[in-house]
């Protein structure tokens, strides 16, 4: 089903909505501790790819392998959504979905929340356990939000931000859960060219750091060609091609889909 | 004279770090609400509307936890007070079972009604919660009318003051047995809302996607919601029983249940010093109504009033009552800025 070496692999995904196929018959395979980049012009089911090995869609056929933190290998669309996270995989979303009401530090405490042991019980009557794991919790979350880079930030709103401090709040919060796989939904979208420069070192130390694979959708080709080891381009939900970054760069059918699209 | 200028200096700042814990802030205010009755001049009947407060108080907390901070409604809460509070009184009189178990079983059979009710509400999207507790509800209440034996219908289930390990209550003293119930309550609530549920209460009502990519089940925690409140409202109708010794099927109508919307959304929506401030708004009103000359003669309109209210407070006061303390000293620093007090807005700044 899945090789040792690899962390999550899409079997014969397929999805469609009304006559509209968004994910066709799509099949890709990322490899421990690997930067993967999905590629493809707008509308082309990048996303539609991430809702479904997410299980925020249920695809209509296909398997999604995968290796969890707990040692096992599942097949993710047989879980439920709010499962995913505890088995390993966390993602961003590419309209950032984050608690505007809550401050900094309680948006990431909630990205650790499938990791949290004690119940209401426990925290309601403060009993040891609970408070130890919520101090736990608030001190793993404080030293990433200053690994981020956003230090004496922690009690701020996340409400009235500035858009690429968001973006970083929300990839600070994939890191609370302790994942396997982080999945960038467009994670330089918005950004300008220096923030989307330190992105890409960002994006290849966490994968250092954390000891963990990365799967991007990215129109930006710079951050692209820059941090992926391997690339799919997909268009109209099929598979275009896979390889290196260079070798999609020379691909001609993944150049006309681009070409095709733009102007 | 002398020793409270000494005493004072020390006591202060003690006070202001001990005001930073909720518990403190909980405990000092049922301090308050306990000794109230005590207030020269107040009538017996005042204290029973005192008592009115209170219990409603807990229902209205519980009320929070659903509407506020899980972000469903419940147009029937009503039914589950009142079974809190006929099964209370039934295990006291009919079954001479002791006090505290009657609490215990007012609060955990309501919780799992509720539990019950939303395993198969909550499976379904959108506003079936509301239309299953309407429709629950009427049938609970039909219940309380027919089953004879068990409320005694509308010739009314009659019941005592509380007795604990031989001690007998009085009015009085049932009065701050449920302060402490309610403050105890505050705190459970304020614990939990400030933890992981809470957080995860949150992120369900600001964005489902983010709370379902973390982890959030929010079956689970809508039903979590929504039992507390209902377990919260067997307690308050239990405490109901045991204050006012009386209940039969007409208390339990369906404008108590909007009572409890109302509450929450007057007081301050998602808050638990809303939920009280809630609570006395619509307990008080209908009281102060009745001294209104000509007013107090129409029927209804009380009822009429809460509804324009809570539109007021929907349109122009979203934060409800809760924060009218706040404004008004934003309000006071603002527009002391400039003019009489320049050093003392700095310091307001500063905070
Ligand atoms: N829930 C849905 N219902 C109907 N159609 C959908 C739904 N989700 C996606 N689609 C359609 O599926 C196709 C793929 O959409 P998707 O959002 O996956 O594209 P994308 O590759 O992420 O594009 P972009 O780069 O613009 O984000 C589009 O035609 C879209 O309209
Ligand atoms: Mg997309």
């Amino acid at each position: 089903m899945l090789p040792n070496k690899s962390i999550l692999k899409v079997e014969h995904l397929s999805i469609s909505f009304g006559g509209l196929k968004a994910v066709d018959d799509l099949s890709f395979e990322i490899a421990q501790n690997q930067i993967y980049g999905l590629i493809g012009p707008n509308g082309a089911g990048k996303t539609t790819v991430f809702n479904c090995i997410t299980k925020f869609y249920t695809p209509d056929s296909g398997n999604a392998w995968f290796h969890t933190k707990q040692g096992k290998t599942v097949n993710l669309v047989d879980h439920k959504v709010h499962d995913i996270v505890g088995l390993g995989m966390v993602r961003t979303f590419q309209n950032v979905e984050l608690i505007k009401e809550l401050s900094i530090l309680d948006n990431l405490l909630i990205g650790a929340h499938s990791q949290f042991k004690t119940g209401v019980l426990a925290q309601s009557f403060r009993l040891r356990k609970a408070v130890l794991e919520e101090n736990e919790y608030r001190t793993k979350a404080r030293s990433i939000i200053e690994y981020m880079g956003l230090g004496g930030k922690d009690a701020e709103l996340v409400g009235g931000q500035p858009y690429g401090t968001l973006k970083r709040i929300e990839l600070a919060r994939t890191l609370m859960s302790n994942p396997k796989l982080i999945i960038l939904d467009e994670p330089a979208a918005g950004l300008n060219g220096t923030e989307t420069q330190a992105l890409a070192g960002l994006i290849k130390q966490i994968r250092i750091d954390f000891n963990c694979s990365v799967l991007l959708v990215e129109h930006d080709m710079t951050l692209v060609m820059g941090v992926c080891e391997r690339i799919c381009a997909i268009s109209f939900g099929k598979k275009l091609a896979e390889g290196t970054p260079t070798e999609i760069r020379n691909n001609q059918s993944v150049q006309e889909a681009y070409l095709g699209k733009d102007e | 004279m002398n020793k409270s200028t000494t005493f004072l200096p020390t006591l202060m700042p003690m006070l202001r770090l001990a005001w930073k814990k909720a518990w403190f802030r909980y405990v000092s205010f049922g301090v308050v609400l306990a000794a109230l009755p005590l207030i020269p001049g107040m009538t017996s009947s005042n204290a029973t509307i005192l008592g009115s407060v209170v219990y409603f108080s807990i229902a209205a907390l519980g009320f929070q936890v659903l509407l506020g901070y899980s972000g469903q409604i419940s147009l029937g809460h009503t039914a589950f007070i009142g079974v809190g509070a006929y099964v209370s009184g039934y295990i006291v009189k009919e079954l001479g079972l002791p006090f505290p178990l009657a609490v215990l079983a007012a609060a955990v059979l309501p919780f799992i009604l509720g539990l019950v009710l939303g395993l198969i509400a909550l499976r379904l999207e959108g506003y079936y919660l509301a239309i299953a507790t309407l429709g629950l509800a009427e049938s609970i209440r039909i219940v309380f009318i027919e089953a004879h034996g068990f409320t005694r219908g509308f010739s009314g289930f009659f019941s005592n003051y509380p007795r604990v390990l031989g001690y007998q209550f009085n009015k009085g003293s049932t009065y701050v047995f449920m302060v402490a119930i309610l403050v105890a309550l505050m705190i459970l609530v304020y614990n939990f809302i400030n933890a992981a549920t809470g957080r995860a209460l949150a992120a369900m009502r600001s964005s489902q996607s983010a709370a379902q990519a973390m982890g959030v089940s929010l079956f689970k925690y809508k039903l979590m919601a929504f039992a507390i409140s209902t377990g919260f409202a067997g307690i308050a109708g239990a405490m109901y029983m045991h204050f006012f010794r009386y209940s039969d099927p007409t208390i339990w109508n369906s404008g108590l249940s909007l009572n409890l919307v109302v509450a929450c959304i007057v007081g301050g929506i998602a808050s638990i010093e809303g939920a009280v401030i809630g609570a006395a708004f619509v307990v008080a009103m209908p009281e102060l109504l009745r001294i209104v000359p000509g007013l107090g003669s129409i029927n209804g309109a009380s009822f009429v009033l809460s509804g324009v209210v809570i539109i007021l407070v929907l349109l122009f006061y979203p934060g409800g009552l809760v924060n009218v303390a706040s404004d008004i000293g934003k309000l006071r620093s603002r527009l002391s800025k400039g003019s009489k007090h320049p050093e003392r807005s700095t310091e307001y700044v500063a905070e």
